[in-house]
């Protein structure tokens, strides 16, 4: 297999794609002077963990982003898209992690709309009909008509279509980012089959997966990306999916974090049973005693976030239970105003959207939660109540702010993130659910909350904390979870962790075979 | 950057210029009515005033409610049927039914807020579009109107008209007292209470809110409630100043109410906004519509200049922001 990709250093015309020095910073730096080089025909791998860059790469090459530094040669020539249709028109063609299907258009429409040249351009229904029964035929949805409309259609069934849609056009180089996330291990198959074929034909392919069996089968060559920089490109052949995990972790793999304590004897704080929700479909169970730091840790998309929607009520929860012991009694959650009157406060991954008014002031948005903490029996605030508490927890969490009554759009992405403890130690949260606590915050903030989080852990606090850093968690967490594919699958203390052991355990549920269980 | 590109603009400008500024609305009203002061002689009079207290507390209540509606990020087009259809059931019930003045004034009212119950019901907890859902409202209320009214402008007499009756010659009536207290006391209920915040929380970010405990559905259905019973109450004003119940009062009044709202500061987009900010886009639009029937202007130049302060409000309070 590998003899088709042969290495041609030096020889730049005869390489399908080059990236130079690629470099993109969003809030920090997530490519780093990224080089590649894949020839006519190969099918080069990428993996990584959350956030190592891959999917800004693969966006970057079809112009959905643009590089801050380096730059990209195709077939020799420079390139420089702006936008998919510049891509495209180069013979670039994305199959998105995210969909781009059009739920209210048929599968015949939503294929043609990747394909037509002009806007203007007349529908001709009949060969559409024709090309897109063949492609699905391809794919493997020959029973699927091109009529039916996209938003009936299953998760794996729509991935298939997107799949389609990629194959509809006659590009000569594919990006696939993770393609067969929601795919069965035959439809995987499949579509395996299918890339192989192309690359027979000369068309190179771009493969980012989590799935690190699919990608040494499939794959002539894979790259590594971790903190945003390739850290080893080799021929497949040569490879294990072990060394790619102890490659993904990196060389510091088994650094110690600062001792802490060991663990202490604690009342139970917390009890889940069984729980399941409509996107937990595997029961978990664990306990949280207070004090603890517990650590989430997991792909993305591995049930991270969902779980602990699922302890704040905001999802429905459809078995099990979950239990807060208070003061030798204990209580069930349902809903987040049951959550919040037993003590459970969450800050969400998205902090724009679940978490901050942005359009309101510092006092707002760190007393909305806690509004009958500053009021009388009537409902009537009391501002000097409102100022005096605010002022306090804004200095203990050293906010940065021009004072209680500054918008908080003006605040930096740290202060803001400090608010929202602010918010839930205001309406006296004992159980903090957080989300990428430090995501998109500078590492000065991500100190200073790190330092926070410990004291308010030495105050009798407890924390259940989703990182997908496992540095962070390492140096944080008393235990952590591990999920894979929304299920609960290791628990590892102190004593018995390493970056290796957790990856491989969250890695563990793509590498079953009987990957059959549709997520969706 | 931004705070400190706020502040080089507040050193750089002047006072005067930021007290101007910080009172626009306040500004503009002052000097809308200095305009018409200066060119027409009967504009700054008594029979000016006694005219505009008349128009003034149907558009001032619906205001009232349309302003919180749209804080919470939602929308009421049905308030000026809402209005003919209280009004009607005040007619109908004094005059077909009998029954006293003080019950047919609740029942007009209850009617009222059972019409924004039914939006709140169907576009909170049903999650239906809000702008659909009370366009539709729009119609039912209207017709309702036309048939408890047997289509009929329903004759009530003098007993109603007490309470829009000027006292003395002060042109103050009972109904211009009553919205003047419901301004001051939702302003208060906006700035100052629980409830306040809460709508303010729903409309700036329905999802932080209910991470926040606080349940959108909830807040959403008491403020169309709020807007359907103050519609109701503005039915009853309208009956009192017309003596008689019409079911084709308030046609296009929710229009009128929204853009007294956004004059005065409110954001369609939910999360800003203020009862007393409301209660001056009221006057504006009142005096602005007066002065100029007073200087001879005609009806359609008429509209085409308050569309077009309309669309200059909103200008300025891009502007601003």
């Amino acid at each position: 297999m590998t003899g088709r990709c042969p290495r041609q250093h030096g020889r730049l015309e005869n390489l399908r794609i080059v990236t130079n020095g690629i470099c993109k910073s969003f809030a920090a730096p997530v490519l780093r002077d990224v080089d590649l080089e894949i020839p006519p025909g190969c099918i080069h791998g990428l993996v990584g963990e959350n956030g190592a860059g891959k999917t800004t790469l693969a966006r970057i090459i079809v112009g959905l982003e643009s590089a801050d530094a380096g730059s990209l040669l195709l077939d020799g020539e420079p390139y420089r898209p702006t936008n998919t249709a510049d891509s495209l028109g180069a013979g670039i063609a994305i199959c998105a992690q995210e969909l781009s299907l059009v739920d209210d258009l048929s599968i015949a429409e939503n294929i043609l709309l990747h394909t037509s040249t002009s806007s203007l351009a007349r529908i001709r229904r009949k060969s559409a009909h024709e090309t897109a029964a063949a492609l699905l035929g391809l794919v493997g949805l020959e029973q699927t008509t091109p009529r039916t409309r996209v938003g009936r259609l299953s998760l794996a069934e729509k991935q298939l279509v997107e799949i389609a849609k990629t194959m509809a056009t006659d590009a000569k180089l594919l990006v696939l980012d993770e393609p067969t996330s929601a795919l069965t291990a035959p439809q995987a198959d499949r579509l395996h089959g299918i890339l192989r074929d192309k690359a027979r034909e000369g068309v190179s392919v771009i493969y980012i997966s989590h799935r690190l069996g699919d990608v040494l089968s499939v794959c002539d060559r894979v790259s590594v990306l971790r903190d945003g920089r390739v850290r080893l490109t080799e021929d497949c052949g040569t490879l294990s999916e072990k060394a790619l995990i102890l490659e993904m972790a990196g060389a510091d793999a088994d650094f110690d974090a600062p001792g802490r304590a060991a663990e202490r004897p604690a009342p139970l704080h917390l009890a889940v049973e069984s729980l399941r929700t409509s996107k937990l479909p595997h029961p978990i169970s664990f306990n949280c005693r207070r004090g603890e730091i517990l650590g989430v840790a997991g792909l993305a998309g591995s049930g991270r976030t969902e779980l602990l929607s699922a302890l704040f009520g905001l999802d429905k929860r459809l078995a099990g239970s979950v239990k807060i012991h208070e003061d030798g009694r204990t209580v069930e959650v349902r809903n987040p105003r049951q959550a919040i009157k037993h003590g459970i406060g969450l800050v969400a991954e998205d902090r724009s959207r679940d978490g901050v008014f942005r359009d309101q002031t510092l006092a707002f948005n760190v007393t909305v939660a806690g509004l009958g903490r500053i009021s009388d029996r009537t409902g009537r605030l009391i501002r000097s109540k409102e100022a005096g508490a605010v002022e306090k927890l804004i200095g203990a969490l050293r906010v940065g702010s021009n004072g209680v009554h500054q918008k908080m759009r003006e605040l930096s992405g740290g202060n803001q993130q400090k608010s929202m403890l602010a918010r839930w130690l205001h309406c006296g949260s004992r159980l903090l659910l957080l989300d990428e606590p430090t995501r998109g915050v500078d590492v000065a903030a991500k100190l200073a909350i790190h330092e926070e989080l410990v004291r308010l852990r030495d105050s009798g606090i407890t924390v259940i904390a989703v990182s997908s850093e496992l540095e962070e968690l390492q140096s944080l967490c008393d235990r952590i979870l591990v999920l894979s594919k929304r299920r609960l699958v290791a628990e590892f203390h102190r004593s018995d962790w390493s970056q290796q052991r957790i990856l491989a355990a969250a890695f563990s549920e793509f590498a079953r075979e009987d990957t059959s269980v549709t997520v969706t | 950057m931004t705070l400190e590109r706020r502040q080089f603009v507040t050193q750089s400008g002047s006072r005067v210029f930021r007290v101007l500024e910080e009172n626009l609305i306040f500004v503009s009203l002052l000097a809308i009515v200095a305009f018409f002061g200066l060119i027409s002689d009967s504009f700054l009079s008594l029979t000016t005033l006694a005219t505009l207290f008349n128009q003034l507390p149907a558009l001032t209540v619906v205001s009232i409610g349309m302003t919180l509606v749209l804080i919470s990020g939602g929308i009421d087009l049905s308030v000026g049927s809402v209005v003919a259809l209280s009004a009607g059931v005040i007619g109908a019930g004094i005059s077909l039914f009998g029954l006293p003045l003080p019950l047919a004034a609740c029942l007009g009212i209850l009617a009222g807020a059972l019409a924004g119950l039914a939006n709140g019901g169907l576009g909170a907890y049903l999650r239906l579009p809000i702008f659909i859902v009370t366009l539709g409202m729009l119609e039912v209320a209207r017709g309702l109107a036309y048939l408890v009214t047997d289509s009929q402008t329903v004759y009530i007499g003098a007993k109603i008209q007490a309470f829009a009756i000027p006292w003395g010659g002060s042109g103050v009536s009972a109904s211009i007292l009553v919205a003047l207290t419901l301004v001051v006391a939702f302003e208060f209920v906006l700035r100052s209470t629980v409830f306040g915040r809460q709508i303010v929380a729903v409309g700036s970010n329905e999802s932080a809110a209910e991470v926040s405990g606080i349940d959108p559905r909830r807040v959403r259905c008491t403020v169309l409630v709020i807007s359907g019973l103050l519609a109701g109450l503005g039915g009853l004003m309208n009956a009192a100043y017309l003596g008689s119940a019409d079911p084709n009062a308030g046609i296009g009044l929710e229009l009128s109410a929204i853009a007294a709202a956004v004059i005065g500061g409110t954001s369609l987009m939910g999360g800003r906004g203020s009862v007393i900010g409301a209660f001056v886009g009221v006057l504006i639009v009142s005096v602005l519509q007066i002065g100029l029937a007073q200087i001879g202007i005609t009806e359609p130049t008429k509209r085409v200049i308050t569309g077009a302060v309309i669309i200059l409000a909103v200008i300025l309070d891009r502007w601003r922001a």
